[in-house]
Parts: structure tokens; C-alpha cells; sequence
């Protein structure tokens, strides 16, 4: 997403360029945690590319990741004054993302209806940001087990450390792991077999 | 196809990506309309819930209290009682049958308390202590809500438990002085 957004202005539509240079997220969150749902309109359009994409790869699925995503920020608005700059206001939002993915799937689980009971059978929606041989690496990881895709997506794609990741999504250092070899291993046989060369 | 080519690979993927559709509109309309109202956690509820659990930890206590030498004391929940629910207006008053039998268990608790240990008695007594504080808080809450159904079903749950409790001292009591006889 490309747009120029600058605090001054009234038209969000979306498609517009963001210039990170041009605008200043602290004054934005500042404005937000008074009540300003302007500023939080910012704040979203900043931040909403990455906090989607999160949301993708952990489902898999776009439905549940544009749900994900609307969650994300909802609960974002309503945590806001407990957001007091400790950490960068993108990986407080990557938090709250990731905590909607598991919320979600919690919930699909305790309906008996697993988060990806809707399968795309048209192209991979994840690998709509990827292009070439990436697209095989990413419908092979949608292909992955839910506890080992959440995983590698955070450690592999993201970068977060397996602490990270593992204070993430509520699982101890060494299952982080334990689950990031599962996953690489189901990769190299899937992408092994696709005749993948990276 | 190593995990060095894996990891190469995974690090070119978009992290970012654009939804197919604006989002916003529908979160703004969430941030815009107020949460409906969850059943607000009252201080009258706060209080009821907490007076369930000194029921029940009054009940662990005067256990204690009244269990000796392994012998084991089944409890007379109310035997032959018949607390009725008399009116429930300004006093909450209770039945005649009840108050009778806690006038009883009244006059005779102070004798029946002599015979425990000091220890013990001092944990019925503190049980009665929990027990009585609870009635009085229930009692002020039914003040601002006098048709609480709740409230009223745990002050009557209560009123039993103060008997209970009294009964069991008199039970345990007329017990050790048996054995003391033999």
C-alpha cells in the first residue's frame, strides 16, 4: 500500500501512499489514546500491510485473516491506553495480531470447526504477495500443521527469536523449537518433491 | 533442499501484504458503537459470590473445628427444620419454625462451646464471625435490591449454615462427653 498520509489529512480512502518520513506515529498514537479514531485511521493504514500479512500466514486462509486483522485493531482501540511505548507500536500490534489468530482458532476449535475449514481450492491466498518459486514455498507452508506453520511463520518469515515466538503463542522455548525442525522438515520433503530450487 | 536454502527462501517472502479489500470501514464502525454492556459485576454480586465462598470455608472450618480423634460426625443439615421464608421486605425477617430453632441452638451454644478446646472453639466461633458479617453484607445488599432472587436464596443458604454449624457443636459436644462417660 502506497499512499501519502499526513495527520492533517481527512481523506483516508484506501489505496493512498504511506511515507513512514512524513509521519509521526507517536503524535498518531498519542491523539488515538485520547479518543481519536482519526489518528487510529493512521495508525491502521501504517500498520495494516503488515499486521494482514501476519494474520495470512498464520491462517492461510483470507476470510479468517481479514478477520483476524479487523480484530486485531479492534482490540487494539480498546487496549490502547495500556499501550505506553515500551515496545515498538508495530510489534505491540504484531502481538495483538497473533493473539487474534489463536483467540480465533481457540474458538474454531471449541466449535468444532478448525480455522481452515474453508480451503481455498483457486490459488494459494498467502502466496498473493510472493511470486515464482516462493509461491510453492508458500502454499507448502499453508499445507503445514497449525502449531509448526505458526511457528516457522513467526521464526522464519518474521524473524522473531524462538523466545519471541514462544512468548507469543504460549509455548515453552524448546517446543518453539521442536516445531520449527517438524516444519522444515515437512517443507524439504513437500518442496523436494515439487522439484523446488530455491 | 537444506535448511539453509529453506530459511533463505522463507526470508523472501512478503511480510507485507496488502488485503484485498479496506478493512476499515468495518473496524471503525466496531471502534464507533459501544461494546454492548456486559452484566456488570456489581458490588452486590462481589458480595454474594464472596459470601458462597465463606459458606464454604466456614463449612472447612467448623469441620476442623468439630472433628477429634478421627471419630467421624455426620452433620444433621436441618433435620426436622422448617425455615420458611416468612417475608422479605425491610427486616427479611424468616420463619417462626427457624427462629425458634436458632433461639434454641443460641441458648445453648454458649454451654456447648465450654466443652470444646480453646483452639476449636475459637474456630467455630470464628466461622460464626464469617458467617454472621456474611448475613449482615447480604442483608444491606437486599436494601438496594430487596427482589434479588440471588440474594435472597443466599441468605437463606446462610441462615441454614449458622445452624449447621451450631448443631454440629452441640452434636460434637454431647459426643466427647459420651466417650468421656464410657
Amino acid at each position: 500500500m502506497a499512499a501519502l498520509l499526513t495527520l492533517e489529512a481527512t481523506d483516508y480512502s484506501h489505496g493512498m501512499v504511506s511515507d513512514p518520513d512524513t509521519i509521526d506515529e507517536a503524535a498518531s498514537i498519542a491523539r488515538a489514546q485520547a479518543g481519536d479514531t482519526r489518528a487510529f485511521e493512521v495508525l491502521y493504514r501504517l500498520h495494516i500491510d503488515r499486521v494482514y500479512g501476519l494474520c495470512l500466514r498464520m491462517t492461510g486462509n483470507v476470510s479468517e485473516a481479514e478477520d483476524c486483522a479487523q480484530e486485531a485493531f479492534i482490540q487494539a482501540w480498546s487496549k490502547l491506553a495500556k499501550f505506553r511505548g515500551d515496545s515498538a507500536f508495530g510489534t505491540w500490534m504484531h502481538r495483538i495480531a497473533v493473539n487474534s489468530v489463536l483467540g480465533r482458532i481457540r474458538k474454531s476449535k471449541r466449535e468444532q470447526d478448525r480455522i481452515q475449514a474453508v480451503v481455498d481450492t483457486s490459488s494459494s491466498p498467502a502466496s498473493i504477495g510472493d511470486s515464482g518459486n516462493l509461491r510453492d514455498l508458500s502454499d507448502a507452508i499453508d499445507r503445514l500443521p497449525e502449531g509448526a506453520r505458526h511457528v516457522f511463520v513467526l521464526r522464519a518469515v518474521y524473524g522473531y527469536s524462538h523466545e519471541e515466538s514462544g512468548n507469543m503463542l504460549g509455548i515453552a522455548v524448546g517446543t518453539s523449537k521442536a516445531q520449527l525442525h517438524r516444519a522444515r522438515r515437512l517443507l524439504a520433503q513437500q518442496l523436494t518433491e515439487q522439484g523446488f530450487e530455491a | 533442499m537444506n535448511d539453509d536454502k529453506l530459511t533463505a527462501a522463507a526470508r523472501q517472502l512478503a511480510t507485507e501484504i496488502s488485503p484485498e479489500r479496506d478493512l476499515w470501514p468495518e473496524i471503525e464502525s466496531a471502534i464507533e458503537t459501544p461494546l454492548p454492556q456486559r452484566a456488570r459485576w456489581t458490588p452486590m454480586f462481589a458480595q454474594a459470590a464472596a459470601v458462597v465462598l465463606l459458606i464454604g470455608a466456614s463449612s472447612g472450618l467448623t469441620y476442623l473445628a468439630v472433628k477429634n480423634d478421627g471419630s467421624v460426625i455426620t452433620p444433621n443439615y436441618g433435620a426436622g427444620l422448617n425455615v420458611e421464608l416468612a417475608t422479605f421486605g425491610n427486616t427479611y425477617a424468616l420463619g417462626w419454625d427457624y427462629q425458634a430453632a436458632r433461639a434454641d441452638l443460641m441458648s445453648e451454644l454458649a454451654v456447648e462451646l465450654e466443652r470444646l478446646s480453646p483452639e476449636e472453639r475459637a474456630d467455630v466461633e470464628k466461622s460464626l464471625e464469617v458467617l454472621r458479617g456474611a448475613i449482615d453484607d447480604i442483608n444491606a445488599a437486599l436494601e438496594q435490591d430487596p427482589d434479588n432472587t440471588l440474594l435472597q436464596d443466599i441468605l437463606m443458604k446462610t441462615y441454614h449454615e449458622e445452624l449447621n454449624v451450631m448443631r454440629k457443636v452441640g452434636s460434637v459436644t454431647r459426643s466427647v462427653m459420651s466417650r468421656s462417660d464410657i
